[in-house]
């Protein structure tokens, strides 16, 4: 790997390493607006320039059109340079409104955080600043201020190179320059979010966040979208237990820095009027619901049977796993194919994947492990007293037909926990920590953003407390330990750990029989 | 005043601009030696001419043509000549006369110069206001497929080489050899950012070369007359003759081709008749709008070739637009003027270009109209410092020469005005 | 006052006659990519329908398998294709150094009272639009103005009158050529 020097830090990068991101490797921030790590490079703001050292003397140049390679070294720290970002702010800020105060990009915005760091100039600017479209409804999820724009061309990459919609475009020319869509038309995809996180000022906002809270009143907590089985990363972005939005968290190997609308909305069913607050046994809730239940498992006897839940994490299936062998050693295993009555049934070939279920390569993975777990079909044809159902909606899923008599342990209302006659609340998972196999076979983390609501409480918890009054608990109270042994017991998962998992996760390893 | 027409040669001569006419004036003849040479042959030859781009930048053509990659590094792609005839640097005017007087020429010296490129394919940028030349063209280019002269197997050589007109619509910009590129490929008239260099990634990705009308129509006089009989024009670093448009303050406007070198002020008393009765000149921008100005100093020292102008007057010899403007110029409403030019111009696409040029003109329009100070003449002169060479091209620099040079030569016409003077009441 | 040229609202729908579709095709095949085509077809559309519309933008956008808003975003970036309607004689004025230099302003001043033009330059016989252009490459013949495709250079009030004179009684406009083949403007 090719030697580059940014400034005195002397650090080795994969040839061609964009020098962005190969001075960030070096603890060095160059600030850009118009670069981004998953769109091509424009070159047009101007800001990350440094100087560039060779031995004819340093050249400024711009460090995003700038790819490392033996030998290169840059200044980002001289006279010049300092000058030329300063330079830059004045030019960007000379045409830009001054309405910060009622703009939704304020603490998150490039220009005000530039400014303090890199401008701080004592204005010149006495000519009539340039007008432009102002609060243009422009999709669903979208709101356009031509004005705040600095024509990076973000928005205009992110249609062309990732949705292909080719919708939003630069227009005109010189300083009236505008960002807009062709008159008549607006947003058709399902990625509008995302635009409004990679315009680097407040040009572009997000609708459904805007004028809710001021960020920097919002704490970030890395969490995983449930939404379908891509696992996308996000940032639950909540306060004082309330989760305001997420946004997506960068993992090149999954969703890069994208999410889908359908997923980004979903941190409404945090806080939904649809969640399960309360236990309840036969439609009215119960304090002693767990208790209920282990009388019911032991009237049941070997009638039981179990659900595993793809919906539902790694740590909650290996708990109901455990418990079921633990108590009842006749038990048997079930898996129900399918989306919930409630999924937003899209998908592409970008993120959007047509199961809906977090984690069905996490069950298709204890299934395994298990060995002779029953499908759907079985199920129909298993003479049962009992069913305990982990998340998954299977009434929906199976659309009709007997079922014996139903306990479920669901976030949300929906046609299973309507039939169920003992219905137990667990966590959304933003209200717990956990792992989850997305449809790659990685293998990744989600942290616990905000205390759970109501008596809810994380799958494996509720499970282990079931465990409990059925005279073998799980052992499964708590995630981290749960999650180890787990890793111990399935060797796929050897060697894992949450710290090895880390921010990005890691991938199952393939299965023994391919290993070898 | 000695030396070959080697541009204009033609110019006088009615209808040179059919084919059969050109025919008599050797047009075309040129061909059958240079298909015969090997196409490295050609580009040493141009190298060793000494030419260099007409349109601007002064950059050596063999050179340029060198860097193309060779057929076995382009990975199958292929090679794409361009001719620059988007013509629109204030001043100048050249290729207008030149291509619709002697159309012909052009063609000849790009099927040469296809040849010397392994080039199938070319296209002539040219400007949307020329759109009654862009005919003229198209007319002679069928006159010369008629006659084999383009198309397949041209002339039996087994080189083929496929040449369209390309019309523009209304961007100084594309002017610009990457937004040229740009232009042509579909997208809005914006520069790229180098690297790559369009010789080794420009039109649809490919090896592209970008050269101006003028510097293409020299090539088949060097086929015929070889390296030599060029370099014994003009100056040991600027040979050959060059195309000069004069307009402004002078008796008789106009374009004229001389050998490069000759003295500035004999250029404007003989060739250009002088200045109007009774007016001294003030000031002369010598290479389209773009340049830094010059002082009547300036002039007397210097001669009309690349070095002379760079080295006495810090300034460029560019495309040749030579504006002159006498004691009647008022120098802020003509730098006010220009800065008009550049704030519509610009492309609109990198920060401080975009945002600059408006402002630079903004300020400069307070000046004109007695509302400035000294401190914005501070701002105007720090504004053009941070545009210059902090842009994705050359335009940045374009358009703070004029005021680099013009708040430094000329200061006191400046001072003036602010002070609340106007130009012509002191 | 305005002196309103035809109304700017879209026209409608468009679709290319046979011999449009013919013409696309040759331009097709001249360039290695559709996109390519985009300003021939522009400069098509604009010949046969005096000023783009949206409509126009659509069926281009639609022809040339590119969205909409690219079309747009070229047919604003390039100042001669038209966006709203003109009149029948578009009088651009060149107005950049060279011109200034040797008087369009008393030019354009002149033209402008001659034709009682209003803000946007629409003249009140409804025949002309005046619209300042920077250079247009015609300094050592300046001041000058193209008038459609035509450039009249060395203009004088004397010349401009008679060209608008001309034009108003509907002479043909002379064949477009830098002034009479000739390069060098001695001044009388």
């Amino acid at each position: 790997m090719p030697k580059v020097k940014i400034n005195d830090t002397e650090i080795e990068v994969p040839a061609g390493t964009n020098m962005i991101e190969a001075a960030k490797l070096a603890g060095v921030e160059i600030p850009h607006y118009c670069y981004h790590p998953h769109l091509s490079v424009a070159g047009n703001c101007r800001m990350c320039m440094c100087e560039s050292v060779t031995p004819r003397g340093s050249v400024l140049e711009i460090a995003c059109n700038m790819q490392a390679r033996e030998g290169l070294a840059i200044r980002t720290d001289t006279d010049q340079v300092k000058a030329v970002r300063k330079s830059v702010m004045e030019f960007l800020l000379v045409n830009h409104p001054l309405d910060c105060p009622i703009c939704d990009q304020s603490g998150e915005c490039r220009l005000q955080d530039y400014y303090m760091d890199h401008g701080q100039y004592d204005s010149r600017g006495l000519e009539p600043k340039v007008s432009k479209h102002k609060r243009q409804d422009i999709g669903d999820h979208i709101v356009l201020d031509a004005e705040r724009c600095v024509q990076c061309s973000r928005c205009e990459r992110f249609g062309d190179e990732v949705t292909g919609t080719g919708d939003l475009r630069l227009m005109n020319r010189g300083d009236h320059t505008e960002i807009g869509m062709f008159p008549g038309t607006r947003l058709e995809h399902d990625y509008q979010g995302n635009l409004a996180d990679i315009c680097p000022v407040g040009a572009l906002t997000s609708k459904d966040f805007r004028f809710e809270r001021r960020v920097w009143y919002l704490r970030e907590t890395a969490g995983l979208c449930t939404g379908c089985a891509t696992g996308c990363n996000i940032q639950v972005c909540h306060q004082d237990g309330e989760v305001f939005r997420y946004l997506p968290r960068r993992n090149d190997d999954v969703n890069k820095s994208w999410i889908c609308d359908p997923g980004r909305d979903l941190h409404k069913r945090v806080g939904s009027l649809e969640r399960i607050l309360r236990a309840r046994v036969d439609g009215s809730p119960c304090t002693t619901a767990q208790a209920e239940l282990a009388t019911r498992i032991r009237a049941a006897g070997n009638r039981v049977g179990f659900v595993l839940g793809t919906q539902a994490s790694l740590e909650a299936n290996w708990a109901l796993i455990q418990l079921a062998r633990g108590n009842c050693p006749e038990a048997r295993f079930f898996w129900v194919s399918g989306n919930d009555g409630d999924a937003i049934e899209k998908s592409d070939h970008l993120l959007m994947d047509i199961d809906k279920n977090a984690n069905t390569a996490g069950v298709q993975l204890l299934a395994e492990w298990v060995g002779n777990v029953g499908d759907t079909d079985a199920l129909r044809e298993a003479d049962l007293a009992l069913l305990i159902v982990l998340e998954d909606d299977i009434v929906s899923r199976l659309n009709g037909g007997a079922l014996p008599e139903l306990a479920y342990f669901g976030s949300r209302e929906n046609a299973t926990s309507a039939q169920a006659s003992l219905v137990i609340p667990v966590t959304h998972p933003a209200e717990m920590d956990a792992t989850y196999v997305n449809r790659q076979g990685r293998v990744q983390r989600n942290r616990r953003a905000t205390n759970p609501l109501g008596e809810a409480a994380p799958a494996y918890a509720a499970l282990e407390k079931l465990g409990t009054a059925l005279g073998k608990a799980p052992g499964t109270g708590l995630p981290v330990a749960t999650f180890l042994s787990l890793a111990r017991a399935v060797p796929r998962l050897a060697g894992l750990d949450y710290k090895v998992l880390g921010n990005t996760g890691r991938l199952l390893a393939p299965p023994v029989a391919e290993a070898k | 005043m000695d030396f070959p027409r080697i541009l204009t040669g033609n110019w006088e001569v009615p209808d040179v601009h059919r084919i059969a006419v050109a025919r008599t004036r050797g047009t075309y003849s040129r061909l059958p030696k240079a298909l015969g040479m090997a196409p490295s042959e050609i580009t040493a030859l141009v190298k060793d001419s000494g030419l260099r781009g007409r349109g601007g930048a002064g950059f050596p053509t063999g050179v340029k043509w060198g860097f193309v990659p060779p057929a076995e590094k382009r990975g199958g792609k292929a090679v794409y000549l361009l001719c620059n005839a988007d013509e629109s640097e204030p001043g100048t005017f050249k290729d207008r006369y030149l291509m619709w007087c002697d159309p012909h020429l052009l063609i000849e010296g790009m099927i040469i110069a296809s040849r010397a490129l392994d080039c199938h394919l070319g296209y002539i940028y040219i400007r949307g206001e020329f759109r009654y030349i862009a005919r003229r063209l198209d007319e002679a280019l069928a006159e010369a497929y008629a006659a084999g002269l383009l198309g397949k197997n041209i002339q039996g050589s087994g080189h083929h080489f496929d040449l369209y007109v390309h019309v523009g619509a209304g961007a100084y910009i594309c002017g610009e050899e990457t937004a040229l590129i740009s232009s042509l490929e579909g997208e809005r008239g914006q520069p790229k950012l180098k690297p790559p260099f369009p010789a080794v990634e420009g039109a649809w990705r490919s090896p592209t070369i970008v050269n101006n009308v003028e510097t293409l129509a020299v090539v088949p006089w060097l086929i015929e007359n070889g390296a030599a009989a060029y370099k014994a024009i003009g100056t040991e670093k600027s040979p050959g003759t060059k195309l000069f448009s004069v307009s402004g303050h002078v008796r008789r406007p106009g374009v004229y081709e001389v050998p490069l070198g000759i003295p500035m002020t004999q250029f404007i008393e003989e060739q250009c008749g002088g200045l109007l009765p009774g007016r001294t000149l003030k000031a002369v921008i010598p290479g389209g709008s773009s340049v830094p100005v010059m002082t009547p100093d300036e002039v007397a020292k210097c001669s009309m070739d690349y070095e002379s102008i760079s080295q006495n007057a810090g300034s460029y010899l560019g495309s040749g637009g030579f504006i002159v403007m006498d004691d009647t110029t008022d120098l802020v409403e003509a730098l006010t003027n220009l800065l008009r030019f550049y704030a519509h111009e610009s492309c609109g696409q990198c920060t401080p270009c975009r945002e600059g040029c408006g402002w630079m003109y903004q300020i400069l329009c307070r000046v004109r109209d007695g509302d400035a100070n000294v401190q914005d003449l501070a701002t105007l002169r720090d504004l053009a410092d941070n545009i210059h060479s902090k842009t994705i091209c050359f335009f940045g620099a374009s358009a703070a020469m004029p005021v680099q040079s013009f708040l430094t030569k000329f200061r006191s016409e400046f001072l003036d005005r602010v002070q609340g003077r106007g130009a012509g009441a002191a | 006052m305005s002196h309103s040229a035809p109304n700017a609202v879209s026209r409608g729908p468009r679709e290319w006659s046979a011999e449009q579709n013919a013409e696309i095709v040759a331009i097709l095949a001249r360039y290695p990519t559709k996109k390519a085509a985009i300003m021939p077809v522009l400069w098509m559309a604009q010949d046969a329908w005096e000023w783009i519309d949206l409509d126009i933008m659509r069926l281009i956008a639609r022809t040339l398998d590119l969205p909409p808003s690219h079309v747009h975003a070229v047919a604003s970036f390039y100042t001669m294709f038209k966006k709203a309607p003109t009149h029948r004689y578009h009088i651009q004025i060149c107005h950049t150094l060279s011109c200034a230099l040797v008087g369009a302003e008393k030019i354009v001043a002149h033209i402008e009272r001659r034709l009682e033009c209003d803000e946007h330059g629409n003249s009140k016989d409804g025949l002309f639009t005046l619209l300042r252009v920077e250079c247009l490459a015609s300094c050592g013949s300046a001041p000058m103005a193209q008038i459609n495709e035509h450039f009249y250079e060395r203009l004088t009030p004397e010349v401009v009158d008679q060209v608008i004179d001309a034009l108003r009684a509907g002479t043909k406009l002379q064949e477009p050529r830098p002034e009479a083949d000739q390069w060098i403007f001695p001044v009388s």
